[in-house]
């Protein structure tokens, strides 16, 4: 799932986010599809306002995730970056 | 000849400026940012950390890689910010990269030499034929109590070097290390920010120890700065590097390449081999580098390389797909005191 | 085999911070046992829609929970399928009775929501989804909001359109006395409601509430006396769990395929349905269950519910939630797909007061669980 391209085909910004998630937001959440044929949804990180449309092209990158106790295992996951 | 076979490099898309920093603490923001010579230091993302920050690096490297991952038989990772004090970083980026189970993994510290130290490592086991490749990491989300001097400069990013045995872009020519019981720099177990002893951390510190280990190597090459191409230090701010440069008697131009520090400030554990990475990716094929690193508690770590035709090839690649080093720091952000509290969880 | 509602209640809908779910429930069973004039001695079988008990409250097992509260010893289930819970529990009350298993069987729908903290109920709806939805920190309301983005992309939806779905639904809670909300609101009011995903504001999303409903069916004719209502379809529709995994963004095919089938089963048409209470969770939902259903064709519903012709006072014949829906009666998850039913009963026999639906024959009840992956829908028919 690293380094996978593919295309924003809709996206919205979570303002109001849940309890462990708390920490990032405001973060928008994109449904992607890649060029491999496959869809996903992910959290979209390191972009511009510019960014924010259908149509954009992004890459799979490795981020945490949720917000665990501090003696919980860290966390990974796929999020998308624009470029 | 024991060398590099590929590397690669990852700064944090965030820039906070000095600046703001001086302005939130109500000091004097010119005569801050002219005495540090820094404008803005890198600070990583609120969901980054020396994991994924190492992975981004190891990526880059794997992508200019005549191999594939499972070909690494070695994974070492420096940093002062390993998010387990007890579980290995390494074995975490080994499985997402695929190097598969056949590998030796371990987490370095050394402040902000654990990765040289990894590098001379993987360099014996490959020149004793116990392995061909090896992966060295260096990767920091620096951390710093507020209102402290480290402030400005502490940053964020990985440089990864993958060792071999075959058609390398820069040949090991020698290596040395020098090491000694100098407490400058520190932070106890459990405890959140390093503490620091002023000005301790310069001449019996730094200086001793850069200065030791390299005229260690220069006694053993018996190799003058006028033989090197370029040079490169550890950076913890923009005078130190500049300073023991001249010291060792090299010139303002062999070592400008490798500052790095002047656009990102210090990634503690990335900085001596984020500087390598901004050299390699001008060096020609024939340059010698002469590379030492600084941990406080302290010892450096002097290496002496020579560059191949081999570099051209992989300097290619990374001009075109706008991944040079100096394409990753023009590649940012800027962010303000607030944000950078909330990206690096103090708030 | 025909299957005929006898009796059904709800409870008030709402913040209801002094009632307990046990009151909820037999509070509305009692009042729809005596609606149809009957005691908990015909009672076979209980059949509970519910979805978070157990993550917000501890407890599962609910059939046997109620059962025991209701003091009726019977064969007892709990349906789960998120928001769908209610359909599905009534779905599966329809089925037991065809079966002949059964011959008169009570639906309850009930959900205890508003005493937890609102980022642990988001977290706690966020059940309803997929794990990749999960860990991406997607909100139900940034899921609605995805599929809100994507419509307005292709058929020019705006956010006006959306919010006139939001004063339609609070002027007709107005008039339902067991709606959480009493007040029309303005378009204006809608607009400049905080944004919870872009681009779904505060006042485009239905809230968080406590409630229940029950009804009870039965296929014996003789316990069916002057006022009945029949069930002439019951159907139940999948699709893919997470968003991402949809053939498309801009339409529920849980929803097509349960319209369609359902239509199919009581030999009837979009046209030929006077009321219909649909899953407006957010108001983007219901713009989507009119096209899904096929009461408008894709990309046209908007600018018709906009224009009042879905609305009360001004539509020509065809209402839709009168009872305020979800947006504006509340949305107890698992009590909502019962009291869609309970809504069209009291329509169909004349006694919605206020919000009256004149010469309403054929009732249309459309419940969705997650974000599309359950659909139910049940026609009803006064006799």
């Amino acid at each position: 799932m690293l380094g996978k391209i593919g295309v924003v085909t809709s996206w919205t910004i979570i303002r109001l986010p849940p309890a462990d998630f708390g920490y990032q937001a405001p973060y928008p959440v994109v449904i992607v599809s890649l060029d491999n044929g496959e869809s996903m949804v992910a959290q979209m990180v390191d972009y511009d306002e510019k960014n924010l449309h259908i149509g954009q092209r992004v890459v799979t990158v490795v981020r945490r995730t949720v917000q665990v106790k501090t003696d919980d295992v860290v966390p990974y996951g796929i999020k998308v970056k624009p470029i | 000849m024991t060398g590099i076979v590929s590397y690669g490099t990852y700064i944090p898309r965030s820039r906070l400026k000095l600046a703001d920093i001086a302005r939130a603490w109500k000091k004097n923001e010119k005569e801050i940012v002219s005495s540090l010579g820094i404008v803005e230091k890198s600070v990583p993302g609120v969901d980054e950390d020396a994991v994924t920050i190492a992975l981004e690096a190891a990526l880059q490297s794997m992508s200019t890689f005549y191999g594939k991952p499972s070909d690494i038989e070695a994974l070492f990772i420096g940093s002062e910010s390993h998010p387990y004090a007890v579980n290995p970083t390494s074995t975490i980026v080994g499985e997402l990269l695929g190097i598969g189970n056949s590998y030796l993994a371990a987490d370095l510290e050394f402040a902000c030499k654990a990765a040289t130290a990894g590098m001379q490592a993987i360099a014996g086991l490959i020149e004793s034929k116990h392995m061909h490749f090896g992966l060295t990491i260096g990767a920091d989300t620096a951390q710093s109590k507020p209102h402290d001097a480290l402030e400005y400069t502490s940053a964020a990013a990985g440089a990864a070097y993958l060792m071999g045995d075959s058609r390398c872009l820069a040949n090991l020519l020698a290596y040395t290390s020098y090491s000694s019981d100098t407490p400058d720099f520190w932070r106890r177990d459990g405890i959140q920010y390093p503490s620091h002893a002023g000005r301790f951390t310069g001449e019996p510190a730094y200086f001793a120890h850069v200065m030791g280990a390299a005229r260690l190597l220069m006694e053993k090459t018996k190799i003058t700065p006028d033989k090197i191409t370029h040079c490169v230090f550890h950076m913890p701010n923009t005078k130190f590097p500049r300073d023991v440069a001249r010291r060792l008697g090299f010139t303002p131009s062999q070592l400008a390449p490798s500052l790095t520090v002047d656009y990102i400030g210090n990634p503690y554990s990335a900085s001596t081999l984020l500087g390598f990475a901004a050299t390699l990716d001008i060096a020609k094929p024939g340059d010698k580098i002469f590379m030492v690193s600084y941990g406080s508690g302290a010892g450096s770590d002097a290496f002496l390389w020579e560059v191949t035709e081999n570099v051209v090839s992989h300097q290619e690649i990374r001009k075109k797909n706008k991944q040079t080093v100096q394409d990753q720091m023009q590649n940012k952000t800027t962010i303000n005191y607030v944000e950078y509290l909330k990206q690096t969880h103090k708030i | 085999m025909n299957i005929y509602i006898i009796g059904a209640a709800t409870t008030k809908f709402g913040e209801l911070w002094g009632v307990s779910p046990r009151t909820l429930a037999t509070t509305a069973v009692s009042n729809a046992l005596k609606d149809a004039e009957i005691t908990t001695k015909e009672i076979e079988a209980l059949f509970v829609g519910n979805m978070l008990s157990g993550m917000l409250g501890g407890q599962e097992h609910l059939g046997a929970f109620f059962a025991e509260e209701l003091g009726i010893s019977v064969p007892a289930f709990k349906i789960e399928g998120a928001c769908a819970s209610g359909g599905l529990a009534l779905h599966n009350a329809v089925n037991s009775v065809l079966s002949g298993q059964y011959k008169t069987v009570v639906v309850l729908g009930v959900e205890k929501m508003t005493d937890h903290k609102p980022e642990d109920v988001a977290t706690a709806l966020m059940g309803a989804g997929s794990e990749g939805e999960r860990l991406s920190g997607a909100t139900f309301p940034g899921l609605y909001a995805i599929i809100a983005r994507a419509h307005m992309e292709k058929y020019k939806t705006t956010e006006r359109d959306l919010a006139s779905v939001a004063v339609k639904n609070h002027y007709h809670a107005s008039l339902n006395p067991n709606a959480q909300f009493h007040s029309p609101i303005t378009i204006e009011q809608v607009l400049k409601s905080s944004c919870v995903a872009d681009p779904l504001k505060l006042l485009d999303c239905s809230p968080i509430s406590d409630g229940a409903a029950a009804v009870i069916i039965t296929s014996n004719p003789s316990t069916v006396n002057k006022k009945h209502v029949e069930i002439i379809a019951s159907v139940a529709a999948t699709d893919t769990l997470g968003l991402a995994q949809r053939a498309s963004l801009t339409e529920l095919h849980a929803t097509k395929d349960a319209g369609v089938r359902a239509f199919k089963k009581a030999g009837m048409k979009p046209s030929d349905v006077d009321i219909a209470e649909v899953h407006d969770c957010f108001t983007i939902a219901e713009i989507l269950a009119m096209e899904d259903l096929g009461f408008y064709k894709k990309g046209e519903a908007a600018t018709a519910i906009a224009r009042g012709e879905t609305m009360l006072g001004t539509s020509k014949h065809f209402v839709v939630n009168p009872s305020g829906g979800l947006k504006g009666c509340g949305h107890p998850v698992g009590a909502t797909g019962v009291k869609q039913v309970v809504e069209l009963f009291d329509q169909l026999l004349g006694r919605a007061q206020k919000r009256q639906v004149s010469h309403a024959t054929i009732g249309l009840a459309h419940n969705v669980g997650g974000s599309g992956a359950t659909a139910t829908v049940h026609i009803l028919k006064n006799i």
